[in-house]
């Protein structure tokens, strides 16, 4: 007996330019105990599935055509009040971001207590108190998590709790929609090892939506593969995995970056070799820079010098709140160390004058992580590239900035004709992204800090933002810092690798040795955390993910940085 | 595909703008064709009605008095001539000085923020929790007669909380974003990211709080002239309306005399609303209908 049909389904939202069709005859069932996944990019029509099987569709969005049955009830034309009870009691949905989801003014067990009586009616206290007890250890959440506030807990632990509130009724059906997208690796493998628990616990039927086809690989028995609101494959996620008949599965797989095997960046032009700075100085130094936020050391002291003879890319790889972005803000001259001096061709950037400032700002450039943020509304994304073009004093005419503007679109891949003299929200997040880049290409600079340029970006955009940013460095002589939480990218572009955890170098060295053999206990159990696309590899090795997090915890945080070799033109050293 | 739809098309903006300059083209036109010096005290026969209308003694409006005239003999459409104008003028001048004010202290408090911030947001604070109008009413009434010019500026001095915390509170938000972050990259000088790249943004913001800063101006300005405060020369609405009060006009049915201001200002705060409404959609598409 299947536990959802979903037959043709059509969802169109109707606007101002005409309708959207976001769905287009979409059918597929899921089984008791099975898991399906729904993988696609953003825009591709997964959430909306999602709302219509809740009838939570927001306006304008409506379904024109098809049929949806729940078992035997027929969701679309069941009465408001009937499908009211129907959600969370048979379906539940844990919301993108779930975690940001949680009223912030309720103890968390309240929030849950309120779902069982809204359902329940008067329950027991103790009866109750029983069921939030049980609740909280299915999740593995302590019993006293339950009266703490939503701030007062971690981002995976928040996490767990809105899992925790999707399964209390035990329904039929739990949809997952990115349950872990802000989640760092090691956080991400026990949030979805939990999921996994308690759907097998209950026997409920999961649908997991995501974009990620690693953790769909280790997470669904099913796929199904959308694109642009139709369907464009569905099978066993073994057979779609190894055997993709669609082009856009293929490229879809193949677009995850691994850790070994083949580069994603392909054969790059020979690199010439561009020597732009001064022999004799450091491009840049970090003297034992420390920082601290309000008695908290977010950035151990470390020194560094990389010098510019040769271009080089260096990857800052850790966790979220590992101090990697704190280290990027700091090299901008954005955010001054506490302790300690940073260096730019021998000068401190904190005592420069205006005019070496303005130099500092001409060589030091940089992509931030979210490229939709990065452009002014109410300018055209001319003005983002050619205004630091003029600013720094390049510009010679209108006409040579145009001709500027148009050479660095084509070299990012992108048709200048189509993309310039438009408006921000008139582009994707990839579009724009690349438009970042081809914003350095124009400055450029000789240091680019890239910091996270591709979390934002759909999954077949991030190899050729990537290969862009890499050919900075080898047509262009253009050093970078990429700061990243994927470790399988870093280990594709990087020369040189550093591994920070809360504030600490742990390891360094060059990727193939750092990431491609692990030595410290964090990079290994940071690279055994990342799901594979493919089903034969076990996610984790053979610790779960709860004993992973404790062992963690319990590490030596005194222990010294573990060194595996050293690249020319790059040196490190971490102050105690 | 109509890609130059402009979310400034919008109706109930332009319903909105075209009552308030139906006002002020009612104050144009008619000192072009009206004889203003009909507004003295005693230039018409006393309490006439409007054209078609009868008083209690029962004589007739005439067309040399077409809307009436008050008890003092002067002519209601002079009044309102000479008194929509200044009305108007009041509450956009005060408002205008008080979003200037607004604009610079929030722009000082957000950007450089430590303890100017404080300074300014404190004062701000404690000055939305005074009314207004006490203040106003000891000051004018200490003063005696004031100018237009001079009663906007007191009112100017009460409406430029609210702008200072809407933009400081944008400020504030906005200098963390990625593309004031970009600018800064792009060695933009401080001034730049405060007027090319911030300010921009904030233009539908301060056109709304701007007009809702008018009501408020003309709301207050109003006030103190139907207590008799304000101007003691110049017609204004308000203070046709505080004379007709005085004279016993409600009692001796003279509606015109305290009716047609009262229209009037209605008309002008239905003007004022509906372009705030039209900017609040202009600002926020989600509140925008489908066609």
């Amino acid at each position: 007996m299947n536990v959802l049909d979903v037959t043709d389904l059509s969802i169109d939202f109707p606007t101002a330019r005409g309708v959207v069709h976001a769905l287009a005859d979409l059918s597929f069932s899921v089984a008791r105990g099975r898991r399906l996944g729904i993988i696609g990019e953003s825009g591709s029509g997964k959430t909306t599935t999602a709302l219509a099987v809740m009838r939570m569709l927001a306006s304008p969005g409506f379904v024109s055509g098809g049929s949806i049955r729940l078992g035997d009830q027929d969701v679309l034309t069941l009465p408001e009040d009937r499908m009211r009870r129907t959600r969370l009691r048979r379906v539940s949905y844990i919301p993108q971001g779930a975690m940001n989801s949680l009223n912030p003014v309720m103890r968390v067990e309240d929030q849950l207590k309120d779902a069982i009586v809204a359902h329940e009616g008067r329950t027991e206290r103790d009866a109750l108190r029983t069921r939030l007890a049980d609740a909280f250890a299915g999740v593995g959440l302590p019993e006293h998590a339950g009266s703490l506030y939503p701030h007062e807990l971690s981002g995976g632990m928040k996490q767990r709790v809105c899992i925790a509130l999707g399964v209390i009724l035990n329904p039929d059906l739990v949809i997952a929609d990115e349950p872990t997208s802000a989640l760092d690796v090691v956080t991400q493998r026990q949030v979805m090892q939990t999921l996994k628990d308690v759907q097998e616990r209950i026997g409920a039927a999961l649908i997991l939506i995501g974009h990620d086809m690693g953790l769909m690989a280790q997470t669904v028995d099913e796929l199904v593969v959308l694109k642009d609101g139709v369907l464009v494959e569905h099978g066993d996620t073994r057979r779609v995995i190894e055997k993709p008949h669609h082009p856009y599965t293929r490229e879809l797989v193949a677009s995850v970056p691994l850790v070994g095997g083949e580069s994603f960046l392909g054969t790059s032009a020979a690199a010439q070799e561009i020597t732009r700075s001064r022999k004799d100085l450091a491009l840049l130094e970090f003297e034992n820079v420390q920082k601290d936020y309000a008695g908290i050391t977010a950035l151990h002291p470390m020194s560094f010098s990389l010098s510019g003879d040769e271009p080089r890319i260096i990857s800052i790889v850790g966790q979220s709140g590992s101090g990697k972005s704190t280290m990027g803000s700091i090299m901008l001259g954005f955010n001054p160390p506490s302790t300690g001096r940073v260096l730019f061709e021998g000068r401190d950037i904190a005592r420069m004058s205006p005019q070496q400032s303005r130099v500092f700002r001409k060589n030091v450039q940089a992509v931030f992580q979210d490229p939709y943020a990065c452009f002014n509304p109410f300018y055209r994304v001319d003005h983002a590239l050619g205004f630091p073009f003029r600013r720094f004093g390049y510009a010679t005419s209108d006409a040579q900035v145009q001709d500027r503007m148009y050479e660095a679109c084509q070299a990012v891949g992108l048709d200048p004709d189509l993309i310039l003299r438009r408006y921000p929200h008139e582009l994707s997040g990839g579009q724009r992204q690349r438009l970042i880049v081809a914003r350095a290409l124009m400055l450029n600079p000789k240091l680019l800090i890239a910091d996270e340029p591709v979390s934002m970006v759909d999954a077949s955009l991030r190899a050729t933002i990537l290969k862009n940013i890499y050919d900075l460095k080898d047509s262009h002589g253009i050093s970078i810092f990429y700061i990243t939480h994927d470790l399988a990218t870093a280990y594709h572009v990087s020369d040189y690798v550093m591994v920070l955890y809360k504030g600490q170098v742990v390891e360094a060295g060059p990727p193939k040795e750092v990431i491609g053999d692990p030595q410290h206990p964090y990079t290994q159990l940071l690279i055994a955390s990342i799901p594979w696309p493919d089903p034969d590899r076990e996610w984790g090795g053979t610790t779960t993910a709860a004993e992973d997090i404790a062992a963690l915890d319990a590490m030596d945080h005194d222990a010294p940085t573990v060194f595996r070799g050293d690249v020319p033109g790059f040196t490190l050293d971490v102050g105690k | 595909m109509r890609r130059f739809e402009s979310p400034w098309m919008n109706p109930k903006l332009f319903c909105g703008a075209g009552l308030l300059l139906a006002i002020v083209a009612l104050g144009i036109i008619g000192r072009l064709f009206w004889n203003l010096d009909l507004a003295y005290t005693g230039a018409a026969p006393l309490k006439l009605p409007p054209v078609g209308f009868e008083n209690l003694r029962g004589q007739e409006g005439a067309w040399t008095y077409p809307i009436g005239t008050d008890g003092s003999g002067r002519d209601l459409l002079a009044l309102i001539v000479i008194g929509a104008p200044n009305s108007l003028f009041v509450g956009l001048l005060a408002s205008l000085i008080g979003m200037s004010l607004g604009i610079f202290l929030g722009f000082s408090a957000g950007f450089i923020g430590g303890r100017t911030d404080d300074i300014i947001r404190v004062l701000s604070d404690v000055m939305i929790t005074i009314p207004p109008l006490l203040i106003l009413v000891v000051v004018q009434s200490a003063w005696g007669d004031v100018s237009l010019t001079m009663m906007a500026l007191l009112i100017a001095g009460f409406v430029w909380q609210s702008p200072t915390r809407l933009i400081r509170a944008q400020v504030l938000s906005m200098k963390q974003s990625g593309y004031v972050q970009m600018a800064r990259l792009s060695g933009a000088s401080t001034m730049h990211i405060m007027f090319r790249e911030m300010l921009p943004n904030l233009v539908p913001y301060l056109f709304g709080s701007f007009i809702a800063n008018v009501t408020t101006s003309i709301v207050t300005a109003v006030g103190l002239e139907v207590l008799g405060l304000g101007p003691q020369r110049i017609p204004t609405l308000g203070r046709t309306i505080y004379e007709a009060i005085n004279a016993g006009a409600l009692i001796q049915n003279l509606w015109w005399w305290w009716g047609i201001p009262t229209l009037l200002l209605g008309l002008m705060f239905i003007g004022l609303l509906l372009i705030n409404l039209g900017l609040d959609e202009v600002s926020n598409p989600r509140l925008r209908k489908l066609q």
